[in-house]
Parts: structure tokens; C-alpha cells; sequence
């Protein structure tokens, strides 16, 4: 044990000091149960029954399979991640572009803006449901009044996907126009002075020289909400669960059902690997992306 | 960032052709604050709709668009709710301890990250950007294995742990973005005069990453208190969380909109008043 310690210099023991407390709660907490879960995956598991039959291969070969994992949950998952943060950057940009001129009653906007930060997905997704409710919510009452036919919003696939996607989008468009707006003010000025004496209109200097020097904002933003996106879960299992006859199921909301509703926790692991892979791949692609737009890991 | 440097206007002249040009400047400014409140009422109206609707009587739910009644009882009952009582300590003191946690741990991690090079550096942050990638139900399901094995499901520190170690990966990455914005050289300087590796990093760069430290413990803090995943699966009657406990409302009977929202505002309340207090480290502080 000495030698080793010793082979590394006082520099990289301080690293390591720095690091260790980190280290030894991710690896109890993060590593040890990914392998319990690789374990649990590989027998029959259920949770009131002690017999853990080892059984190979199957609970993955009966995920791979399953249409309602690689047919719905995937391509559902990738659709709201998708969506949600396409929306959510668009929006969060011009909120970020909007707070980044002076105007009156400018620090209450923000503060406004910041709103859905402090509000639990939970709660968020909860009032949605009950703003979209197919009988009392208000959206329904407004389309009434206006002379349209009420809709029963979480009866459809489409709809109830909107519902989901438009609670997240509001739940996370802040975040975009906080991180915006402090990669808007740490640009040089300089350029935006030479374009304004060149006379250049707005949408021109946006364009030319505000979205290209914000680039790497952007990119960490997309690649760090891509990532969340993907595990997406209070939203769903409030407006939806799932449903219409699992027209919406997610990728966890697949894993939860299968290992705590289904009882069949060795399916319900072997699912949640799969879907981790994916991911995890994914996130080495973009990770490249990442690495090759403002060099992180320098 | 100050204040002043965010109210500083990028100079940008009007565009002399566009749909903009044909309108007086007045109209112009008109305009802009229109889209400004529209905004701000699109963002603000599930929050106001929801304080509206934990203020309607229970027998007044359905009748949204007639009604006008207004009345405290749900909250009076949510109040006289033990369940909910005890939810909302659990909630206040899981997401307090796991804050310290949490930010105890990743401002060293995140610290390395920012002032070392090297193979170790390197490895611990494609480490950290990995583990960030696995999905949360992935660590969930065993987690509810694991804390059951060490007999420590459904208590405070079963819940805080997981709450704890799944922060480590982003907040050691927002820390190590804190940390760049500092110069080095006056730890370089500390070290010269004498300071160990751990002096230079407690006396100097410590104070100066507080500010990015605070609005990081205003993120950490509301997280905790608003996660839902974890709770649900790693707590039950002993240690109820508040969003546990919302979502239970909805049960085979219907779904009590009434007390569900007096719960949800009630909920609002304190991370509300995190951020308000915490926001202008948020707003500076957010920078990656």
C-alpha cells in the first residue's frame, strides 16, 4: 500500500484527496447498485419471493423484443427529448435576448422568468392535468367559450404527448434563458459596435455574430438537458402514467411498471440497462460534440 | 456578473427596412412591452392558476368558470393533515442536510477539476460525465435493494445518500466552471509564501468560489425538495416526502385537486423564498 501511495507524487495525492470523498459515494451508491442491477437482470426477481433463479439472457431477450420497449418507449423517449429541448432552446434564447436590453420593470420580469425553476416537476405536471382535465379544466372552459368543441387532451396519444412535452418545456425554458443570458453578457462588445456603425439590422447581427459566438453555451445547455431528457419520469407518470394504453410510456416509466407494478424486478433491471446503454452511448456522441466545442475535459 | 454590467444594452441599431422600421418608436416600445407581459403571464399563469384553485371550496372545484367563492378550508385541512405536516419537515430537513452533502463533497472534486491536468483529472471527469448519463431508474431499482440490505429503507439517511451521491457528477461540473473564473495566481502565490496545497485551497480559493457556491446551494436545495423518482421508491411510511405525498392525492376515488393544490402551494412557499433570497447568486453565479 505504501509503494503505491508513494509512486504517486504529493501532487497527485492531494488530487486524490480532493476527489476521494466524491469517489467513495459515487462507487457505494452509484456503482455497487448498477451491479446488484446487472445481478437482479439475470435471474427471476421478484420482490416478495426469496428464490432468485438465475435465468441468463431472457428478461433481455424478452425486453429486446418486446414491441412496447423498442417500438413505444424508445422512440417516445427520443421524440419528448427531441421536442422538449428544441422547444425549450428556442424559447430560452429569446427570453435570453429579451432580458439582455434595458427596459422598465426589468429585475420583476426576472424574477417572473425564474418562476418555474422553484416548481417541483411534481407540481407542475399536476397543474397541467388539471388545467387540461377533459371536463373542468380551464383550458377546456376557454375553448368553450370561444365556440370550439371541448377536447379530451389525455384520451389521444398526440395530445396527452403535447400536454407532457409542454410541462417540460415550462419547466425548463428558465434554465435555458439564465444560461443564455450570462453567455449574452460575457460576449466582447466590440463586434456588435462594429455592426451597429456598419448599420446592420438586428435579425443580420443575431445571425452573423450573436449565435455563432454563443455557440458553446449553446452546446453545453442541449448536451446537459439532452442528457436529462432522456430520464424523464415525474411528468409523465402524473399527466399520463403511461397512457393511453401505453401510448406514452417512457423509457423509465417502462422500467418502474415492469419491476414495482408487473413485480418482475429482473425484467424491470434488464430493461433499465438496456435504456441506460443507449443512453450512455449517446452521451459518448455527444460528448465529442461537446468536448470539440469548448474543450471540457482540458 | 453586477447588475450593472447585465442592464449594459448591446448597441444595436434598428433595422431601417424591416417590419419594425414602419412603426413610430413609441409603437415600437409599445409593442415590446406587450410581448414582454404576455410573456411573463404564459409563464406565471399555472402558478397563479394553481394558487387560485387551492383557494376554491371543495364543492366549488367543478365550477371553475361560474363561481367566485373563495374560502381557507383546504388549506385548514391540509394543515390539520399529519401526514403532510410530517412530509413537509422530512422534505425541509433532507434537502438542508443534503445541500451540505452535496456541496461539502463536490466543491473539493470540482476544485481538482479545475486546477489539475493529467490522467487523473481527465479520468474523474469522463468518469463523472458518465456516471451523469445513466439513467436514474437504472440506479433506483437497486438502490431500493441496496438500501434494504443495509437496513437503512425508508429512514432519512437512505433517502439522503442516493439524494447525495446523484449530485456528485453536475454540481462537481458547475464547480469546476466556478473554479475557472478564478485566477490561480494567488493561490500560486500562497503556495510560494509558504501555504501548504490545503492552505491555498481553504484560504484563498475557497472565499472567492463563494458566490458560485450560494447559488449552487439554491439549486441543490430546491432539487432535493422537488425530486420525485427517488422518494417514491426509497421512502415510505416512516419518512414521507412533500412530493411523495402530493401525488398521492390522486388515488381510486378521483383526484383531490383542492388539497393536492393547498399542498402544492405550501410546497412553493420555501423554495419561493430560497430563491428570492438566493437569486442574484443564481443569476450571476450560473455560468458554465
Amino acid at each position: 500500500m505504501r509503494r503505491v501511495f508513494s509512486f504517486f507524487g504529493e501532487k497527485e495525492r492531494f488530487m486524490l484527496a480532493l476527489i476521494a470523498p466524491a469517489a467513495i459515494t459515487m462507487a457505494l451508491f452509484q456503482v455497487v447498485p448498477i451491479v446488484l442491477g446487472a445481478n437482479a437482470s439475470f435471474r427471476d426477481w421478484n420482490l416478495y419471493d426469496p428464490k432468485k433463479t438465475w435465468v441468463g439472457l431472457k428478461h433481455y431477450i424478452e425486453v429486446i423484443t418486446d414491441p412496447a420497449f423498442f417500438g413505444l418507449a424508445i422512440p417516445n423517449t427520443l421524440m419528448f427529448l427531441v421536442a422538449s429541448v428544441t422547444l425549450s432552446l428556442v424559447f430560452g434564447l429569446c427570453l435570453a435576448l429579451m432580458l439582455n436590453r434595458t427596459f422598465f420593470g426589468q429585475s420583476i420580469v426576472r424574477t417572473v422568468i425564474l418562476l418555474p425553476l422553484m416548481v417541483a416537476p411534481v407540481i407542475a405536471s399536476i397543474m397541467m392535468r388539471w388545467m387540461f382535465n377533459d371536463q373542468f379544466g380551464i383550458v377546456n372552459v376557454v375553448l368553450e367559450g370561444l365556440g370550439f368543441q371541448p377536447v379530451a387532451w389525455l384520451a389521444y396519444r398526440w395530445t396527452s404527448m403535447m400536454i407532457i412535452v409542454l410541462a417540460d418545456v415550462w419547466l425548463w425554458t428558465p434554465w435555458f434563458a439564465v444560461l443564455l443570458l450570462a453567455g449574452l453578457q460575457s460576449l466582447p462588445k466590440e463586434p456588435f459596435e462594429a455592426a451597429a456603425i456598419d448599420a446592420a439590422g438586428p435579425w443580420r447581427v443575431f445571425r452573423s455574430l450573436t449565435l455563432p459566438m454563443l455557440r458553446p453555451v449553446i452546446v453545453v445547455c442541449v448536451v446537459i438537458r439532452s442528457i436529462d431528457a432522456f430520464r424523464v419520469f415525474d411528468q409523465v407518470w402524473v399527466i399520463s402514467g403511461g397512457g393511453p394504453a401505453r401510448q406514452t410510456e417512457m423509457f423509465s416509466i417502462y422500467a418502474y411498471v415492469e419491476a414495482f407494478q408487473r413485480m418482475n424486478f429482473g425484467k424491470g433491471s434488464a430493461a433499465a440497462l438496456v435504456g441506460g446503454l443507449v443512453i450512455v452511448v449517446f452521451g459518448v456522441i455527444l460528448y465529442r460534440i461537446l468536448d470539440r466545442a469548448v474543450e471540457v475535459s482540458k | 456578473m453586477s447588475t450593472q454590467a447585465i442592464n449594459t444594452p448591446v448597441a444595436v441599431q434598428p433595422d431601417e427596412t424591416g417590419f419594425f422600421a414602419m412603426m413610430a418608436p413609441g409603437a415600437r416600445r409599445a409593442f415590446f412591452y406587450l410581448v414582454v407581459i404576455g410573456v411573463c403571464f404564459a409563464i406565471a399563469f399555472p402558478v397563479l392558476w394553481l394558487i387560485l384553485t387551492s383557494l376554491r371550496p371543495a364543492s366549488g372545484m367543478f365550477y371553475v368558470h361560474r363561481g367566485t367563492e373563495f374560502t381557507l378550508e383546504n388549506f385548514v385541512e391540509v394543515f390539520a393533515n399529519k401526514t403532510v405536516l410530517k412530509a413537509y419537515l422530512n422534505s425541509a430537513i433532507i434537502a438542508t442536510l443534503a445541500t451540505i452533502l452535496s456541496l461539502g463533497i463536490t466543491v473539493t472534486s470540482g476544485y481538482m477539476l479545475s486546477r489539475f491536468k493529467g490522467p487523473i483529472a481527465t479520468g474523474w471527469f469522463s468518469t463523472i460525465y458518465l456516471f451523469r448519463c445513466v439513467p436514474y431508474i437504472s440506479w433506483v431499482l437497486p438502490l431500493y435493494l441496496l438500501t434494504q440490505s443495509l437496513g437503512i429503507y425508508d429512514t432519512y439517511l437512505g433517502l439522503l445518500l442516493p439524494h447525495v451521491a446523484v449530485h456528485i457528477c453536475f454540481f462537481s461540473w458547475l464547480m469546476k466552471g466556478f473554479f475557472d473564473g478564478i485566477d490561480p495566481s494567488m493561490e500560486y502565490a500562497a503556495l510560494i509564501d509558504g501555504c501548504t496545497r490545503w492552505g491555498a485551497f481553504v484560504r484563498v480559493a475557497l472565499p472567492s468560489a463563494i458566490p458560485g457556491i450560494a447559488a449552487l446551494a439554491v439549486l441543490c436545495w430546491l432539487w432535493t425538495w422537488n425530486e420525485f423518482l427517488f422518494a417514491l421508491l426509497l421512502t415510505s411510511h416512516n419518512t414521507p416526502v412533500l412530493t411523495v405525498v402530493m401525488a398521492q392525492f390522486v388515488h381510486e376515488l378521483g383526484i383531490e385537486w383542492n388539497l393536492m393544490s393547498a399542498t402544492a402551494v405550501m410546497a412553493l412557499g420555501p423554495a419561493l423564498l430560497i430563491t428570492f433570497f438566493g437569486q442574484k447568486y443564481v443569476i450571476s453565479g450560473l455560468k458554465i
